[in-house]
């Protein structure tokens, strides 16, 4: 596993000669199988970890949110505390909310002196992950109260958790913590939603500009919470597509951010991604204006809006994780074209590659292709 | 007058173009004052809407100027309200949309109605996680001429033929166009679908929808 290590290291560094690793993200395909009890016979009883021994590729993301979707949620160091007078209220419904169509609701409420914001998330089909039926903001007297819980918000490190998750994999895969969307990102998909964020920025301009003031002091303070500890990428949880975030929206508030942020990444000798897993065609010719290292997740065609010789040309310095599309692990996809894709990205990116799914195994996958993909990884590395 | 009239339409699209929902709201009142009917405005406003949708599709304008200009005709039509008349939408026919059960995505699936709509079609977004006997009451109840239907999560694909087979037991399948559209929808698995289209994005798929009408028509 020490090999695993290595070769992650040579491709941050922009080093070549060490091979390429595979690393997918099966923890859907594990948790939905599990809860739908489709789960292969040889994989039932099995921890994740195990099913990735046993597949033969590593893990990615310890380090993680802990969030539902997080890929391994055990192992959280950087932890959100709130102020001394906030509160937090979390409670779950079985149909209570909305009558006429019973589902799990998780909602989430603040309760703070200047006011109250409440989100309210659905989990999916088999629980595995949420999504926002309503968001903490939806008109200007929330953003006064959200101000108010950022202003108040601290990130410690919780050093027992980093400890175990640094024992586990650390000397296995290099240290990677998993952080928020960027700011405009936070609210587009996080905390107000993606239409709402667009209207509001066009109808309260400044007030929506001090918002994203606030959230990248968050940032900061993550970093600073960051300081001396061994990690060596952080990843920011993007999810960038440009319906959302217009080539437009991107020049003036995300670029300049990233711009800010990465001398300080790089300053404090870490390397740094953006999960980029939508449409991208427009904005990847900016990418290298933002100063990441990397990207994740950037899905070619046919799934995404590129292909694998723009992705190579528009990101001319950095490396890229992942680059398989998801479906291509779908039955119904050819063999052969799973095949002739990993060869062409393998022979595109190498030596900066960490080669994977975008976004992740889904859960109707045909899992064997993940093996497959495997030995057509390991003979390239042989042929090195 | 026309030509006194004319100068006032330009400067309405204009104004929606650049969202300037200030201007746009004095002008509209200035037309009304002028005589002009409500429902030629919005005729007026949505060929602006019409540019827009043009300066889409070439690059010039993304998603949020999509929105904007949703936004600046909303607020024209709310001082247009008062001396409406009659409906405005749908000229082109109407259209059920929905993401399919068990997924929740909807930006594609937005993207997809705000263009139906400033098209011309009237559009009933029955929102995401919509089951196939939800599709199908829609289709009975409101007869459209096309169904948009999108997922994002390869587990959800196969509702689309599970849809379409109960558009045939229902006796509805002849009865509407059915096109379907998500990230992970490919061309190989759209011809397997039992569809009428497919579309890679929204723009494609409106414009595939507008011949559909166009072929009907000649």
């Amino acid at each position: 596993m020490m090999e695993t290590r290595d070769r992650m290291m040579a491709v941050y560094e922009g080093r070549r000669g060490l091979g390429v690793v595979f690393q997918p993200r099966i923890k859907h395909w594990y948790e939905v199988n599990m809860a739908a009890g489709t789960l292969p016979n040889k994989y039932r009883g099995m921890y994740l970890d195990e099913v990735y021994q046993d597949l033969g590729v590593t893990p990615r993301e310890v380090w993680g949110p802990g969030g539902a979707s997080s890929e391994f949620a055990g192992y959280l160091p950087l932890q959100t505390k709130e102020g001394g007078d906030i509160e937090v209220w979390v409670k779950q419904t079985h149909g209570l909310f909305y009558e006429a169509e019973p589902k799990d609701y998780l909602i989430t409420e603040y309760r703070t002196p200047a006011g109250s914001i409440r989100q309210i998330q659905r989990r999916t089909e088999y629980g595995t992950s949420l999504y926002n039926a309503e968001y903490y903001l939806k008109e200007l007297k929330d953003i006064e109260v959200y101000k108010h819980i950022l202003h108040e918000r601290r990130y410690v490190w919780n050093r027992l958790r980093y400890e175990w998750g640094a024992k586990r994999y650390g000397n296995q895969i290099p240290l990677r913590i998993q952080l928020p969307r960027s700011p405009l990102l936070w609210l587009m998909v996080g905390a107000m939603g993606c239409q709402r964020t667009v209207i509001m920025l066009w109808r309260h301009q400044r007030e929506m500009e001090r918002l994203l003031d606030l959230l990248e002091e968050q940032f900061y303070k993550m970093l600073e919470t960051c300081k001396g500890k061994s990690i060596v990428e952080l990843s920011f949880g993007d999810n960038m597509h440009q319906d959302m975030c217009s080539p437009p929206l991107f020049k003036k508030y995300v670029l300049p951010f990233y711009q800010r942020i990465m001398s300080k990444v790089h300053e404090m000798g870490m390397y740094a991604t953006s999960h980029w897993d939508g449409f991208v065609k427009q904005l990847l010719p900016l990418v290298r204006e933002t100063g990441l290292d990397g990207l994740e997740c950037v899905t070619p065609l046919p799934q995404g809006d590129v292909t694998l010789k723009e992705m190579k040309e528009e990101m001319t310095g950095m490396f890229l994780r992942d680059g398989i599309p998801a479906v291509f692990f779908c039955p119904w996809t050819h063999l052969k074209t799973l095949e002739d894709h990993v060869k062409k990205l393998l022979h595109t990116f190498y030596p900066r590659l960490i080669l994977g799914v975008s976004d992740l195994v889904p859960a109707n996958a045909a899992i064997e292709r993940v093996g497959f993909v495997n030995k057509i990884v390991e003979e390239f590395n042989a042929s090195l | 007058m026309m030509k006194n009239n004319e100068a006032l339409f330009e400067a309405i699209r204009e104004a929606l173009v650049t969202f300037d929902v200030d201007a746009l709201k004095k002008i509209v009142l200035q037309a009304i004052q002028r005589g002009v009917k409500a429902e030629r405005i919005v005729d007026v406003m949505s060929e602006g809407m019409g540019i827009v949708g043009q300066k889409y599709e070439s690059g010039e304008y993304f998603v949020s100027e999509l929105i904007i200009a949703g936004e600046t005709m909303k607020d024209a039509l709310e001082v247009l309200e008062p001396y409406l008349e009659e409906a405005t939408d749908g000229k082109l026919g109407t259209a059920v949309v929905a993401t399919v059960a068990g997924d929740l995505h909807n930006i594609g699936k937005n993207i997809f109605v705000t263009l139906m709509t400033t098209a011309g079609f009237k559009v009933i977004d029955l929102g995401v996680d919509v089951s196939a006997d939800r599709i199908v009451e829609a289709v009975k109840e409101h007869h459209p001429e096309v169904m948009g239907l999108s997922a994002l999560l390869t587990t959800n694909l196969e509702q689309f033929p599970i849809i379409v087979e109960k558009l045939k037991t229902e006796g509805v399948r002849d009865a509407v166009k059915v096109i379907i559209g998500g990230a992970t929808v490919t061309e190989e698995y759209a011809r397997q679908a039992g569809v009428d289209g497919y579309a890679k994005t929204a723009i494609a798929g409106v414009n595939i929808c507008k011949d559909w009408i166009n072929e009907d028509q000649t």
